[in-house]
């Protein structure tokens, strides 16, 4: 291997590759602890997908009547289906408290009450008084919630000096003997090599929805720093687990909030039967997420769907009134004419259960340190190295996460990370010299793919891999089905042997950036579709028609996946941590989970 | 300066023609604007002919369609394909929009697609806005106040104040206005343009914001802020269906009550 | 030509002039007063008898005539000056051509606002 790439060395005290919610909450809160401070993207940060989350973000304020955080915790873990870790729970429904003022501090333009107080909607899963009643936990910003905290903390970066590397594609980590030292980069405006050496290397790379053929994730979510830690030898945790958004557009896969059903919106199917009255009396509409899509396809599996084909439901909000639709929620009016040329204040929208999160990702502790498993030890910490946001799996999502929950999640971890780094790492510290065999790993990875001489177009496979995934491991999975799946998987794995790369430059090849999201995607599907093969329960999002049942005693644990060079996966386990941080809580014992 | 002819190196010639595959009967000519700057070759217009019977409705399906079947090389920037990310902005059938909110459907004849006038191009549909991103930060985007916030919970806000923020923080950056600007085109090395003046207006109108003089300060200049002379371009290309024009007669406003 | 300035360090270049606003404001008022005057000297010379010379200068001979002509010659070259700058500022780049260009069309209308103050007070005082 030819490894004649022009390298530019840069030494910070850390980076962090991702510049969404989590990764620029952590670039502004390290950079203004005095830590020198890189964050590589591949996008212009305000591009990163936080800037689609739209419904809100819960803390428990109580602004509009009474709420407390233990409420929100309670709500949270039986959300997860008692497969969060307790201790991290705690400490995001906590923290949320905190977390939302200082965004509102910072600048973000919260709706108000006519108190002047931020403004809360009920969303699904949020409940008072340990599931009694309906809490309104959501803090928005009109529909646009994700958009305004994203602009804002990139507001904050640049006050803070923060230090950006824009388009930049992350390769590899640099690992030596186990600990992180730094990562590799390829600049796509000059594609010029970029090797940072870093005290810690913080992951905050988001999800890989675009595992699946229809996903409301953008293009880019392709889960490169889950990639990165497989490479490195390290495992992801629960990645079986994948949230199917119950208000996808039709056709588009473009994202509806679950807000316009905290506003008072419902689902309805082909006999206009408000059927998730059916399914979950007491929530009805505003059940957590995987109860809703697994409800809306059992509808469109019995032949109760809209459209010519009955294959998908109908969400109402012509009854909220043109004052609600504008002011609360403008940016959904708007996705609904241009995607399914819907008048919201006439006629409902056409949805479907749509690929939205991984609640799976980089196993860390709550203050977003990697753990594995080692020697037998669950919680080895990985020295250097962190992960956040929907990158990481805290586990503060569990089986399921709640909505709203996430953008909570970014910000109370993005924080958590750069206190950590702070007590972790002194300011200016030197480093030890990396030699060159240190990232030769990283550069033959990027020269194989870039001269990838096959025959099968990245396009091709990664329609091959998008289609598979859709099919069998969906909402709904069997075990037939998912063996099935994973000989495709196989299949096509192996043909990414034969990919080739059509463009043979280095300045802004994104034929190139493709193929290597692609390889990351890859080895992502496999530990999904593997995992979801392995789990022979349903807990959460993982719902199996051949284990119908939640197994307690076998499966409350977490998957750990490692893959070979070939994608082939390996399991272990961690076991769910059933313990708070403080006495201020107590722990939630597994029950029935009924809306 | 306002330079009304193309440089020699900018000058665009005639590319390659891709066909469509055998069989497609519906199909829609796509002429892209190509730079490839390792061949440092004058940029050249490749026409492809997409098979519209297997193509999603926007313009960004049929370039991620014609990245994936017809030429792998063609180079653009695209993210979340719902027109809230801002990335997949360029010149399409004459006028700056989002690829990914733009309907084929509603463009007649030929679909012209170009990078974002009057930009530096880095590659094929990629343009170097760094320029643009700076006079963003030049603003200083952020809220500013002396007077310190409660400790432990939020700064309040009338809904009617908040309102006032409404058609001004939207901005997703996408650069369609700045770069649909011809005072910006003629002057974008002194006139902060559209978006960063929408920007910081954003900050102006917020009450929270206690910098309402030194930000005017900031803006009183003949070239940072009075080379609008509202021509409403941007209000007009906008795909968040903002008006910039507005923000900026607005801040014009402020600076002359402030006079007497 | 390499640069190293980064680019907010060009795009901050001078900082503000602190400027600006009073040309604009100017701009606007000085094409308001533009509007009663220039119907005034449509409706005038079209309601005059006759446009021989010895009629027009009686006509401008009038106390109150003279006066609005003397606005009328003041207030159109300055607009026409802070509108040519504006022109001028838009579309040449190079700072010294620019300067120079703005002071001589300064000094033209200052010209040309002189001469026809002068013209009309020679007639009103002869």
């Amino acid at each position: 291997m030819t490894n004649a790439y022009k390298i530019i060395d840069h030494t910070y005290d850390v980076v962090i590759v991702g510049a969404g919610g989590a990764g620029l909450r952590a670039t502004l809160g390290m950079a203004a602890q005095g830590l020198s401070t890189a964050c590589i993207t591949k996008v212009f940060p305000t591009r990163s997908h936080t800037v689609a989350a739209q419904g809100g973000m819960s803390a428990s304020l109580g602004n509009m009547g009474e709420d407390h955080w233990n409420w929100h915790m309670y709500d949270t873990i039986k959300g997860s289906d008692w497969l969060g870790d307790q201790d991290a729970i705690e400490y995001m429904c906590r923290e949320a408290v905190p977390a939302v003022i200082e965004l509102e501090h910072f600048g973000v333009p919260f709706s108000r009450t006519e108190e002047g107080k931020i403004y809360q909607r009920p969303f699904g899963g949020m409940t008072t008084n340990f599931g009694e009643g309906t809490a309104q936990r959501t803090c928005a910003a009109a529909d646009r919630t994700g958009h305004a905290i994203l602009h804002t903390l990139y507001q904050q970066s640049i006050k803070h000096h923060a230090e950006f590397y824009i388009e930049h594609f992350a390769i590899d980590l640099i690992m030596v003997d186990g600990e992180c030292k730094g990562v590799i980069s390829l600049d796509l405006a000059t594609g010029i090599l970029h090797r940072y050496q870093a005290h810690t290397v913080v992951l905050a790379t988001g999800g890989c929805g675009r595992t699946y053929f229809s996903a409301t994730s953008a293009h880019t979510c392709t889960g490169d720093g889950n990639a990165m830690v497989l490479r490195a030898g390290l495992p992801l945790q629960d990645m079986e687990f994948v949230q199917f958004h119950p208000t996808g557009i039709y056709g588009a896969g473009v994202l509806i909030t679950e807000g316009v059903r905290g506003e008072g919106g419902y689902l309805t199917n082909n006999e206009g039967e408000r059927f998730m009255e059916r399914y979950a009396p007491n929530a009805k509409d505003l059940a957590s997420r995987d109860v809703v899509s697994r409800s809306m396809t059992m509808e469109i599996n019995g032949g109760r769907g809209v459209g010519p084909d009955n294959d998908h439901c109908y969400l109402n909000l012509m009854h909220l009134g043109n004052d609600v639709i504008e002011k609360r929620l403008p940016g959904i009016s708007e996705s609904a004419r241009i995607f399914a040329g819907v008048d919201v204040n006439k006629e409902p929208i056409p949805v479907l259960p749509t690929v939205h999160y991984n609640m799976g990702g980089i196993p860390t502790n709550y203050h977003g340190e990697v753990v594995t498993l080692k020697d037998g030890n669950p919680d080895t910490v990985v020295p250097g190295l962190m992960a956040i946001g929907e990158a990481a799996c805290v586990s503060v999502h569990g089986a399921n996460r709640l909505g709203s929950n996430s953008l909570l999640d970014i910000v109370v971890f993005g924080r958590a990370a750069a206190l950590r780094a702070a007590e972790l790492i002194k300011p200016g510290s030197p480093h030890k010299p990396l030699t060159p065999e240190d990232s030769a790993p990283a550069l033959d990875h990027l020269d194989r793919i870039r001269h990838a001489k096959g025959s099968t177009g990245t396009a091709q496979i990664r329609d091959n891999m998008q289609r598979t995934m859709q099919k069998h491991a969906a909402v709904f999975r069997t075990g037939d089905s998912l063996q099935e799946g994973l000989v495709k998987m196989r299949d096509i794995v192996d043909s990414f042997d034969d990919v080739k790369v059509d463009d043979p430059n280095l300045i802004w090849n994104t034929d190139l950036v493709e193929t290597l999201e692609l390889e990351n995607l890859l080895h992502q599907a496999q530990t999904i579709i593997y995992g979801a093969n392995n789990r022979p329960e349903s807990r959460g999002a993982h719902a199996r028609d051949d284990f119908e049942e939640r197994d307690d005693e076998n499966w409350m644990k977490h998957t750990l996946a490692w893959t070979d060079e070939k994608a082939n996966v390996s399991v272990d386990y961690r076991p769910v941590h059933m313990y708070t941080l403080t006495d201020d809580c107590e722990v939630i014992p597994p029950k029935k989970r009924v809306y | 300066m306002a330079e009304f002819r193309l440089p020699s190196n900018s000058i665009v010639g005639p590319g390659k023609h891709f066909p469509a595959p055998e069989g497609a009967t519906n199909t829609r000519t796509v002429k892209v604007y190509r730079y490839d700057p390792d061949s440092g070759k004058n940029p050249r217009i490749d026409s492809y002919d997409v098979d519209m019977d297997s193509c999603g409705p926007m313009v960004l399906d049929a370039i991620i369609k014609i990245k994936n079947e017809m030429d792998s090389t063609l180079t653009f920037r695209r993210s979340c394909r719902e027109g809230i990310c801002g990335s997949c902005a360029m010149n399409i059938d004459g006028g700056n929009t989002l690829a990914c909110t733009m309907a084929i459907a509603d463009i007649e004849g030929d679909i012209t697609i170009y990078p974002l006038p009057h930009q530096p191009i880095i590659k094929d549909l990629v343009s170097d806005l760094t320029n643009f991103y700076a006079q963003y930060a030049s603003v200083e985007p952020w809220l500013k106040s002396d007077s310190p916030a409660p400790p432990d919970r939020e700064r309040l806000q009338t809904p009617e104040d908040r309102e006032k923020l409404d058609g001004a923080y939207e901005c997703i950056l996408c650069a369609c206005c700045s770069t649909s600007c011809p005072s910006y085109w003629w002057n974008s090395d002194r006139f902060l343009g559209p978006a960063a003046l929408l920007a910081s207006y954003r900050w102006l109108a917020d009450t929270r914001d206690d910098a309402t003089g030194d930000r005017l300060d900031d803006l009183e200049d003949p070239f940072k802020l009075y080379r609008c002379h509202t021509i409403m371009n941007c209000a007009q290309v906008c795909p968040k269906g903002l008006s910039p024009a507005k923000a900026i007669a607005e801040t014009k406003k402020m600076l002359v009550q402030r006079r007497g | 030509m390499s640069n190293f300035r980064t680019p907010l360090s060009q795009v901050k270049g001078h900082g503000s002039a602190k400027e600006g606003t009073a040309h604009f404001w100017m701009q606007r008022v000085t094409a308001i007063a533009m509007v009663p005057l220039v119907l005034w000297l449509c409706f005038s010379v079209a309601s005059l008898p006759g446009m021989s010379q010895e009629e027009i200068r009686g006509w401008l001979s009038g106390p109150i005539t003279s006066v609005l002509m003397v606005l009328l010659i003041l207030v159109g070259f300055y607009h026409a000056k802070l509108g040519l700058q504006m022109v001028i500022e838009d579309y040449i780049g190079n700072h010294g051509l620019r300067t120079a260009i703005v002071i001589g069309v300064t000094m033209v209308c200052a010209f040309f606002a002189v001469l026809g103050v002068f013209s009309v007070m020679r007639i009103a005082f002869a």
